[in-house]
């Protein structure tokens, strides 16, 4: 497979269903959709052939490519994949497929646009993933956004321009900044090293390092623009918003991969390069980490709205994983990235499940729920995986996750590790309590009154959740698989931190 | 007597063409009134020739019979990387502009070919400003560029709007016309030259002989008119009342046209004087430049975002990319003579002037595409529904709202990218307005965004009418939007605008 672009060719694959559908007559819905999911398993086939030639464990990147760009100021497009980004470009490739399946039957309306949006959706994220150039990281980071704005826009619920808008600037605040932030660090290559090539090349940044006073500020800039994307607390505002008015397939794809851009950030660019910011910033971030962790838990409580409680859910998950990240702790750091995959994993499922109830009811509230194990028991039998999936069930893979965080948590500060344990004990609580009211119980007249509609889950629908259940056993049962192949990139982000001392920065 | 050899000629030919192209439309349409048609293809094929060539003639990176400066009269006019740059820019711009016009102006009882003639002799103006390295050539090439341009916003003439905002657009551009002649009667009384690179030298001893404080108090009036008097025709806070009047009564091409074209030619300007004739001043002017960026990009934008009419709204947009522009400019002054980071700032400038014209003239044509029949207003509001009723325009709008907006890889987002770029090089108080800028940029998203949503999350009414695009807007509407794009995506173009951008900033310093 030697001279086979493979990564470019996971990237762009989509932008050729993208064309394909273009030409595509604009009402015949189902060779559109065909077309879509067809290209979305090619490109997921073609990301599970990365894996076949992949040097598991490994440190550094492989299957690189790189093409000058624009060598002025030396810029290329530089792509290179290690086990971390490996597994979230397969996360990727395996939510869009599904996503792309689960919109068959509830995206009626401009089915063409929506296809065409989420394939370049996937584009852009399975780049961000794979991008070894600051600046086409950030083309690709800016492209995500496009697509989700319209997908948020156009095909959600009744505050969706509210939402979309509010979703679209938050994102735009940080990147740009981040924006100034990889400019910054371009021009400060530059002037030691006396020329433009390389300035934006990861690695050659990655081997030069910065002063720590420079580190402070990009680190900053950095740290908004994936802050606001984890969303760790106090940038969290936009996510519920987004994630009610969303499409169910758009919420899949927020919550199971937009959210992992920030978390992914963190890891692949703000600590290694910044590592002596990295270390002034851990207490604040592990601070304002645990606040997540415990405040997403305590809202998701109260929440009315059964869509709005996965998205604050997710906030408290994905405070994992900044706490993770941030301990600087070989668990702790495998933990994070194993939350980034099962969040992605089950909060997806969450959110499709979510979605099949508002189908049928087109109501997601709480209250107006109840008895639906008699109505349907497949449903409900599905639902009660996720949810135990959810509040991390040893042997499911979220449990593997948040207990190799708190291992490293506990190994940096016990108080830290007890505050994250309350807070798993508090994602029982809302995610059983929430179960219990809408699963079991009497028959609510809400749902009596939808008589026949509310039909069980059909069998695109079982389909869709299949293949996530099955990753959850596996990736909970063996996780050794996971934490093999992403061991190298793992030990040197570490080396990176252990390597700098801490500076005694303002 | 003038010797005109080949060479004179050669540099000489793009402004001299274009000028008789209008002269000869004008026979036309005098010998076959009503022609539209004929008189559009005349207009817009002779300008693609001139464009072709012109670049022939170059210098250009590479290519062109020229190579290096070429004066010509005595060196009141000079040919160089600059000036066929801001040619083929804005031979482009006359172009583009032709090709959208009559399909708006035609359903309103109004004749194409003065349009047309029009617009060729003000780009006449604009081209003479560019190659002017005389300050009398460039007064004069400055009138010729705003006084069709008083005509053109009037076009419509029995439109009240259209009236009063070619009225307020021509008394406040005269002023601004006096206010720059009396500065640059002060510059001609402490120098004793016209010649621009005369001009530099007097006032280049001067700074090295005394320093800036040391500098004459009359020259120090004289540098204030010619910046305030710049400052207006570019539009900057808060010199800019002018222009949301001007652009929303203008029949909308003509708004398309006044947002670039005598922007880019009064940028034009602020190069050949600012840079060329008063760089060793820079230091005086810097401080200025850097509040009126600062000024201009914020308050353009805080207030495109309460605008609900989609020309004012765009007419405050492009005071805010002034200010972007100006960024480049400020960056240039505040670097250290002979850094890299100067060329780096009037690069940015240069560049950012191409990325912006085809963007916010392609924005514009949609706005004009849609008002093609009489009766629709400049609401947002007509937006609604677009995507849906001619998916091309919207997503052509989409494209160039994206683009202004910074959204990678657009073209507007290489202009951005090359302004914050250039700012940081220089660091200092340049940081700050590179935050500034972003930050401004972001909230620009808000109002670019807003006209997405209408066009595809509201439905249209159902009285909207039917949207049909005329031929010559179509080619128009597809180079514009073709070269957002391939100025963005496609390495090589965008590597051969920066090298052109490198050397026209080169020919400057």
């Amino acid at each position: 497979m030697d001279g086979l672009p493979l990564l470019s060719i996971v990237t762009f694959l989509p932008l050729l269903g993208v064309i394909v559908i273009a030409l595509l007559p604009r009402h015949n819905h189902n060779l559109i959709r065909g077309a879509a999911l067809t290209t979305a398993l090619a490109t997921f086939a073609a990301s599970l052939l990365l894996l076949v030639g992949f040097d598991a464990g490994a440190e550094g990147f492989q299957y690189r490519e790189q093409v000058e760009w624009i060598a002025a100021f030396g810029i290329s497009y530089k792509m290179g994949v290690d086990g971390i980004s490996l597994a979230l470009v397969v996360l990727t490739t395996t939510l869009t497929w599904i996503s792309i399946l689960a919109s068959w039957q509830p995206i009626n309306t401009r089915v063409k646009e929506y296809m065409i949006s989420f394939l370049v959706l996937e584009v852009g994220m399975v780049g961000v993933f794979l991008a070894l150039d600051m600046f086409l990281f950030y083309v690709f980071w800016e492209i995500v956004l496009v697509p989700m704005y319209l997908i948020i826009g156009i095909w959600g619920g009744a505050n969706r321009v509210y939402a979309t808008i509010k979703f679209v600037l938050y994102t735009l605040v940080g990147s740009l900044l981040m924006l100034v932030a990889i400019l910054g660090l371009a021009f400060s290559y530059q002037a030691t090293a006396g020329s433009w090539s390389g300035a934006f090349d990861y690695e050659v940044l990655l081997a030069a390092g910065f002063d720590p006073t420079l580190q402070w500020f990009a680190f900053a800039a950095f740290f908004l623009a994936f802050a606001i994307k984890v969303p760790m607390f106090p940038f969290h505002t936009w996510l519920p918003d987004a994630h009610v008015e969303a499409p169910t397939a758009g919420s899949v794809i927020l919550a199971g991969v937009l959210l992992k851009l920030g978390g992914y950030g963190f890891i692949r660019f703000s600590i290694p390069l910044f590592p002596d910011a990295a270390q002034a910033w851990a207490p604040l971030i592990i601070v304002l980490s645990l606040i997540a962790v415990v405040y997403g838990a305590i809202v998701a409580l109260v929440q009315p709205d059964l869509k709005k409680l996965v998205a604050y859910s997710s906030v408290s998950h994905m405070g994992f994983v900044t706490l993770g990240i941030f301990i600087f702790q070989e668990q702790g750091l495998h933990g994070a990235v194993f939350q980034m995959v099962a969040h992605g994993i089950i909060t997806g499922a969450l959110f499709l499940l979510v979605g099949v109830i508002y189908e049928r009811t087109h109501d997601r509230t709480i209250a107006k729920m109840g008895g639906l194990a008699g109505l349907t028991p497949v449903y409900a039998a599905i639902f009660g995986f996720f949810v135990l999936a959810s509040l991390a069930l040893p042997g499911l893979a979220g449990f593997i996750a948040e207990f190799l965080v708190l291992v490293g948590t506990f190994d940096y500060s016990p108080v830290a590790a007890a505050v994250a344990a309350l807070a798993m004990m508090l994602g029982a609580a809302y995610l059983l309590w929430m179960y219990q009211r809408v699963i079991f119980g009497e028959v609510s007249d809400f749902l009596r009154g939808l008589g026949s509609h509310l039909t069980d889950m059909n069998r695109v629908e079982v389909l869709t959740l299949t293949p996530l259940m099955a990753l959850t056993v596996a990736l909970g049962l063996f996780p050794g698989m996971l934490l093999e192949l992403w061991q190298g990139p793992v030990t040197e982000v570490l080396a990176q931190v252990a390597s700098s001392p801490v500076l005694g920065l303002r | 007597m003038i010797m005109l050899d080949q060479t004179t000629l050669l540099a000489l030919a793009p402004p001299a063409l274009v000028a008789l192209l209008g002269l000869l439309v004008l026979i036309v349409d005098m010998a076959r009134p009503g022609r539209d048609a004929t008189v559009i293809t005349i207009a817009s094929a002779g300008l693609a020739l001139i464009i072709a060539l012109t670049a022939v003639i170059g210098p250009l990176p590479g290519i062109g019979l020229l190579v290096g400066v070429h004066e010509v009269f005595a060196g009141a006019y000079v040919r160089d990387g600059l000036t066929t740059l801001l040619d083929l820019l804005l031979m482009s711009i006359a172009l583009l502009t032709i090709l959208f016009g009559p399909d708006y102006l035609r359903p309103r009882g109004l004749p194409a070919a003065e349009f047309a003639v029009m617009l060729l002799f003000a780009i006449t103006g604009a081209m003479l400003i560019g190659g002017a390295r005389d300050l009398l050539l460039l007064f004069l090439a400055l009138e010729l560029l705003v006084l069709p341009g008083y005509l053109l916003a009037g076009y419509a003439k029995r439109d009240g709007l259209s009236t009063e905002g070619a009225i307020k657009y021509f008394l406040l551009g005269s002023f601004s016309s006096a206010i720059f002649l009396f500065g640059l009667v002060f510059v001609l009384g402490y120098t004793g030259t016209t010649r621009i690179p005369e001009v530099a030298g007097v006032i280049g001893d001067l700074v090295a002989a005394g320093g800036l404080t040391g500098l004459p108090p009359g020259l120090v009036m004289g540098l204030a008119l010619l910046t305030t008097g710049a400052a207006f025709k570019i539009a900057a806070v808060p010199f800019h009342y002018w222009t949301p009047d001007a652009y929303q009564g203008s029949p909308t091409p003509v708004t398309g046209y006044l947002s670039v074209g005598p922007k880019v030619a009064a940028f034009a300007l602020i190069l050949r004087l600012f840079v060329e004739t008063l760089g060793p001043l820079k230091g005086d002017w810097v401080p200025f430049v850097i509040v009126l960026a600062a000024l201009t990009m914020t308050l353009g934008n805080l207030v495109a975002l309460t605008q609900d009419n989609i020309k004012r709204m765009l007419a405050y947009s492009s005071i805010a990319h002034t200010g972007y522009i100006l960024v480049g400019l400020a960056a240039y002054g505040a670097a250290e003579p002979g850094s890299p980071a100067e060329q780096a700032g009037l690069e940015a400038l240069i560049f950012y002037s191409i990325a912006y014209t085809f963007m916010n003239l392609g924005a514009f044509a949609c706005v004009a595409a849609l008002q093609r029949r009489p009766g629709v207003t400049s609401q947002i509001s007509t937006f609604a529904g677009l995507g849906r009723r001619a998916p091309l325009l919207g997503a052509l709008m989409f494209l160039f709202l994206l683009s202004l907006t910074g959204i990678p890889p657009l073209a507007g987002f290489w202009a951005k990218w090359y302004v914050i770029q250039a700012a940081l090089q220089v660091g200092g108080w340049l940081t700050l307005l590179a935050v500034l800028a972003v930050v401004n940029a972001a909230a620009a998203a808000f109002y670019y965004l807003r006209v997405a949503v209408y066009m595809y999350m509201r439905e249209a009414p159902a009285s909207a009418a039917e949207v049909t695009i005329g031929g010559a807007t179509r080619t128009g509407l597809g180079l514009a939007g073709g070269l957002t794009i391939v100025i963005g995506l496609v390495p090589p173009v965008t590597a051969a605008i920066i090298i052109m951008a490198q050397e026209a900033a080169q020919a400057l310093l």
